[in-house]
């Protein structure tokens, strides 16, 4: 019995498992086929080219590591990653302050009310970055937008919000704010739904005001969420490039040239994309440091307990 | 807070805690506090949709009151006539057309590729299954910029330039999907499968008559995630489309914005025409998004 039992049942499953494996392969298929074509080709492609001088015109050459020091010697490279990151700075932050205050107040008031919060907040979210952008642009306008108008009203002059180095990088950290807010709050309603009610009780019996209770145990209980929204916040941001592309293209004197703009920009100028393409490794290996770095910083700290 | 934990459960008993809840809600400072909540959280629902709203509105300007000094908030007079020649224009239309039937096209085959793969990789044993998925996974995590450029050279390869088709094959497989879908599929309880095989269920059987039909719930989610990417996709239309018979119409209209920048009225109105579409089936599905995006968060 002990012995034949294993072997029956290996009968039995060996048929049906190789038959699933021929059906397996069927249904996988077109997504297998799709995606080897369309994303682990390219990839493959990617890496592959950055040692070349490639472009559609004339005969490859290998050039070794070339693109890459080049991209590295670049002061326009690093000045895009740095503006990047003072871009990050201008978004992850109010963003996951806002999206905490919102949740919040989401989770204590009545479930009607915080259902219109809910769907009010992310519909932005569904936008295009396109029809936000011509929004905002009009609203930023130098002589008749509406911005304009409001500080015209406390006795500020006009300011050119696009046209202007100093405003243009916040000028388009508004809208990517507005557009973001939606999935970080409803990601912190949720977690903050998942904190025991026995926690506040217990909290509230000892007299702990909003302040104590929000420093003390709802901020703690949420540090994963909290360090993933930082981290998908920061990648997010950091490869935002379709506001700047749509509203200023860069300019003015590339205030917005946000890195993967810079990249996108230089793949359209440049007929050799050796060079784009060194240059969007190496962010990719850049950004994948920052985030573990992040990681492991705020991970270390011991938040709990 | 361990501590905090053991001196509240034995104290409290339910009633009491009812009858303090109604005590309180009945002083003044608990008043003002709810007050002052639905007044932050009128506030919030304000600023949220201002833009929109702002949006709306200037489609009923003519074109000096959009942008204007003294500025107006309001026009003058509410004017329909952008909305009536936005939606009079055949080029605009027409590229509204084309956008819904590839982005239908696009969502229709996105839910049956992907999930086709997601019930193999949740349900079925295979050979590589152990080198398929993770290889699947990975392709999560490559960025769109790194393969942005090389993308352009395969589909110039494939002479798909300048088709419908480049706007719908390439972004069809989408790990994400695969992966939300197969999460769905390992809940499904296997007793139901089993018992579909004894009764002579063939595999295929078990995916059409079990599967499919409990998989409303993703399939909104992965759908409505695919309609809104194609629909509001910029880039690789920018940049494989260049007939205007196949213009996207986020390309239409940031390609309005450069040709006809006086136009803003009308610029207006065709945004919130193109914006319409994806607020509508946002509403309409909101309670299976937002719960989507809640299971997204505590993982």
């Amino acid at each position: 019995m002990a012995i034949s039992a294993p072997a029956a049942s290996r009968r039995r499953v060996h048929p049906s498992r190789r038959q699933d494996t021929s059906m397996a392969y069927i249904m996988l298929a077109p997504v297998l086929i799709l995606l080897s074509i369309f994303v682990l080709w390219p990839a493959i492609q990617a890496v592959y080219l950055s040692f070349f001088d490639w472009s559609f015109y004339t005969d490859s050459e290998f050039v070794g590591w070339k693109n890459f020091h080049d991209v590295l010697v670049d002061d326009k490279f690093w000045d895009a990653v740095l503006r990047g990151l003072q871009f990050v700075l201008m978004t992850v932050p109010v963003s996951m302050v806002l999206s905490f205050l919102v949740a919040s107040l989401a989770t204590s008031v009545s479930r009607r009310v915080s259902t219109v919060l809910k769907v009010s907040i992310y519909i932005p979210s569904v936008i295009s970055g396109v029809i936000a952008s011509i929004t905002f642009v009009i609203i930023y306008d130098y002589s008749g937008g509406l911005l304009n108008a409001l500080i015209n009203i406390v006795g500020v002059p006009n300011q050119a919000w696009l046209g202007d180095p100093r405003w243009a990088l916040a000028a388009i950290a508004v809208p990517a704010v507005w557009l973001g807010l939606g999935i970080s709050t409803l990601i912190m309603i949720a977690a903050m739904l998942d904190i025991p009610d026995s926690f506040y009780e217990a909290a509230q019996l000892e007299g702990a005001n909003w302040w104590q209770r929000t420093v003390y145990i709802t901020i703690p209980q949420m540090k994963n969420v909290l360090l993933f929204l930082l981290v998908t916040g920061f990648v997010g941001s950091i490869q935002q490039f379709e506001l700047p592309l749509v509203m200023t293209g860069g300019g003015p004197h590339g205030a917005t040239e946000l890195p993967n703009l810079f990249i996108f920009n230089h793949f359209r100028g440049d007929a050799y994309v050796g060079y784009s393409l060194a240059a969007a490794l190496l962010l990719f290996v850049v950004l994948g440091t920052i985030s573990s770095v992040i990681f492991r910083i705020v991970n270390s700290e011991k938040l709990v307990d | 807070m361990a501590v905090l934990t053991e001196t509240a459960a034995p104290t409290t008993a339910p009633a009491d805690r009812r009858t303090a809840r109604r005590r309180r809600m009945l002083q003044p400072r608990w008043m003002l506090i709810v007050a002052l909540k639905a007044l932050v959280s009128l506030a919030i629902v304000a600023l949220a949709l201002f833009p929109l709203a702002w949006m709306i509105i200037s489609g009923f300007k003519i074109r000096t009151e959009v942008v204007s000094t003294p500025f107006q908030f309001f026009p003058e007079v509410w004017r329909w006539q952008n909305y009536t020649a936005i939606l009079s224009d055949t080029a605009f239309l027409r590229t509204l057309a084309i956008t819904g039937f590839g982005a239908v096209i696009f969502t229709a085959g996105s839910i049956a590729v992907n999930s086709m793969a997601a019930y193999a990789f949740a349900r079925l044993e295979f050979a590589g299954k152990r080198y398929v998925w993770p290889l699947v996974l990975m392709t999560m995590f490559i960025p769109g910029m790194t393969i942005l450029l090389t993308s352009f050279i395969v589909v110039t390869d494939l002479h798909m330039l300048d088709t419908l088709a480049v706007l719908i094959i390439p972004g069809m497989a989408t790990a994400a999907h695969i992966f939300f879908v197969r999460q769905f599929y390992l809940n499904i309880p296997s007793s139901l499968e089993e018992a579909a095989v004894m009764d002579g269920c063939g595999r295929w059987g078990v995916y059409l008559r079990i599967f499919l039909p409990l998989s409303k719930a993703p399939f909104v989610v992965v759908g409505i995630t695919s309609f809104m990417a194609y629909w509001n996709n910029f880039v690789w239309p920018v940049m494989t489309i260049t007939s205007p018979e196949l213009f996207q119409v986020q390309q239409y209209l940031a390609a309005f914005r450069g040709e006809r920048a006086s136009e803003l009225g009308l610029l207006m109105a065709g945004s919130a025409c193109a914006a319409l579409p994806i607020i509508v089936l946002f509403l309409v599905f909101q309670r299976q998004i937002i719960a989507n995006i809640k299971m997204a968060g505590l993982k």
